[in-house]
């Protein structure tokens, strides 16, 4: 058992592959930059569909949160890489497929865009009325309105539980090595494959996960604090 | 709809024996999950000695993602404890680790938000430290914690999708093997997606009547 536990943490292995890790890790970036600016706007847009005055942009707003939130994340990305492109392809009777990281940010846009869809919801709803008045007695257009007194606020509101879900997003890119996007933890498997030897391996890919994890949650729960504190106080 | 009674419906036995395992599954993990958490969020606050490993512990789990948990249970435990010896023992394990250093802390915000006066009070009218925390702290903090409990219940569901990959045979693992059997994704995984969606949904749905069902009893200001 300490033979078993010093192999374990012996990362001489790990490290002999790091530049095909580093890159992998290059790939869980990636696919989280893509998704956290997609899934933002989307979940803009879904707020604002839920925020609407028309009942059924309403509902449709309720319908995209209520679907994509409740959704596991593994199910929507082996849907979104098997399934969309073949209703895409009789929609628009031509072949089409989807390249991995595609689907991959698109399947964590839509669950992320959930969770960003509430959080703007939240702020936009906790935006005093008379604001909104008071810019409309200025003559403010409603795409001025929202540009310059409703998002600043929001924002600001929001930014905490805004950067929670990304620490989760960036967690989530781990499982897009399950449709191939080349990963850290994809070419973790590729090289455990090779050399037989999942242990110290899979310990380091935890141990690394964990190292970054740690560091931005920590990070972000520091930062929450203060802006707490300081500015929404 | 010749494709969805064919692919869906007439599959509906293996379908739902998958779902069957997933429920299962999710179910032990809870449970798991719960007495994992109490334990961890108890030697944090109460056993000054273990306070350290604990707090390791926790963060791990909450900052680890579940993925790279389940292999690494799956495949590294087994050498390095020589436990689990099953990938379903495996499954659950990694899920309930998971989510145990998230009640820890759903628990520890619990315990802190019981108003100090009141273990004053118990132990001035000579209660032991055990029946102060069975008695007075622990129902309310199993009331305040209730509703975010059932959401780690969610947390559970979706992340159980993932233990197909180690081939426990749940839902999301049997739908796949029918799309390897019929080669037509379309119907199979559209159904599997919205069998998952409705499960979350109904979960997530009595969480939040629960939560209201205890703030209009209990007056609690329940997450």
């Amino acid at each position: 058992m300490p033979e078993a536990l010093k192999q374990a943490f012996d990362l001489s292995l790990f490290w002999e592959y790091r530049a095909i890790l580093l890159q992998g890790l290059l790939f869980n970036a990636m696919v989280f930059a893509c998704a956290a600016a997609v899934a933002l706007s989307v979940g803009l847009g879904a707020a604002l569909l839920r925020v609407n005055r028309l009942l059924p942009a309403r509902w449709l707003g309720t319908l995209h949160v209520e679907v994509f939130r409740n959704a596991p994340d593994y199910i929507m990305l082996v849907w979104v890489h098997f399934v969309l492109p073949l209703l895409i392809s009789k929609l628009i009777g031509q072949r089409v497929e989807f390249h991995p990281f595609l689907s991959a940010v698109i399947a964590l846009c839509f669950v992320y865009s959930g969770y960003f869809a509430e959080t703007f919801r939240a702020g936009i709803q906790a935006i005093p009325r008379g604001n909104l008045d008071a810019g409309r007695a200025f003559g403010m257009s409603e795409a001025t309105i929202l540009w310059r007194i409703t998002l600043p606020q929001v924002v600001r509101r929001m930014l905490p539980e805004a950067l929670n879900q990304f620490v989760s997003l960036f967690k989530a890119t781990t499982i897009v090595s399950l449709i191939a996007v080349p990963d850290l933890m994809y070419n973790v498997s590729m090289v455990t494959q090779q050399e037989m030897r999942p242990l110290p391996l899979y310990t380091g890919a935890a141990l690394t996960y964990f190292l970054i994890i740690f560091v931005l949650a920590s990070g972000v729960r520091a930062f929450s604090e203060r802006w707490r504190r300081k500015i929404l106080a | 709809m010749g494709n969805w009674e064919r692919l869906v419906w007439n599959q509906r036995d293996v379908l739902l024996a998958g779902l069957a395992v997933t429920v299962e599954v999710c179910f032990i993990a809870f449970a798991a999950a719960i007495v994992g958490g109490l334990m961890l969020c108890l030697a944090r606050i109460y056993v000054a000695p273990l306070r350290p490993l604990a707090v390791v512990l926790i963060e791990f789990f909450r900052d680890t993602p579940i993925y790279v948990q389940l292999i690494w249970v799956a495949y590294a435990w087994p050498e390095l404890f020589g436990f689990p010896n099953s990938f379903y023992t495996a499954g659950w394990l990694a899920l309930a680790l998971q989510s145990s250093g998230y009640l820890a802390e759903t628990f520890r915000t619990g315990i802190e938000g019981v108003p100090r006066g009141q273990r004053e009070a118990a132990f001035a009218v000579g209660m032991s430290p055990i029946q102060t925390f069975g008695r007075i702290v622990m129902p309310q903090v199993a009331l305040s914690t209730a509703p975010s409990i059932v959401n780690q219940f969610t947390v559970i569901v979706k992340s159980s999708t993932l233990i197909s990959v180690i081939t426990v045979p749940d839902l999301m693992s049997q739908s796949q093997r029918l799309v390897n059997v019929w080669y037509e994704p379309i119907e199979i995984l559209t159904a599997t997606a919205a069998l998952y969606i409705l499960f979350v949904f109904l979960v997530s749905l009595s969480g939040k009547l629960l939560a209201d069902a205890l703030r209009r009893r209990y007056g609690l200001a329940a997450s």
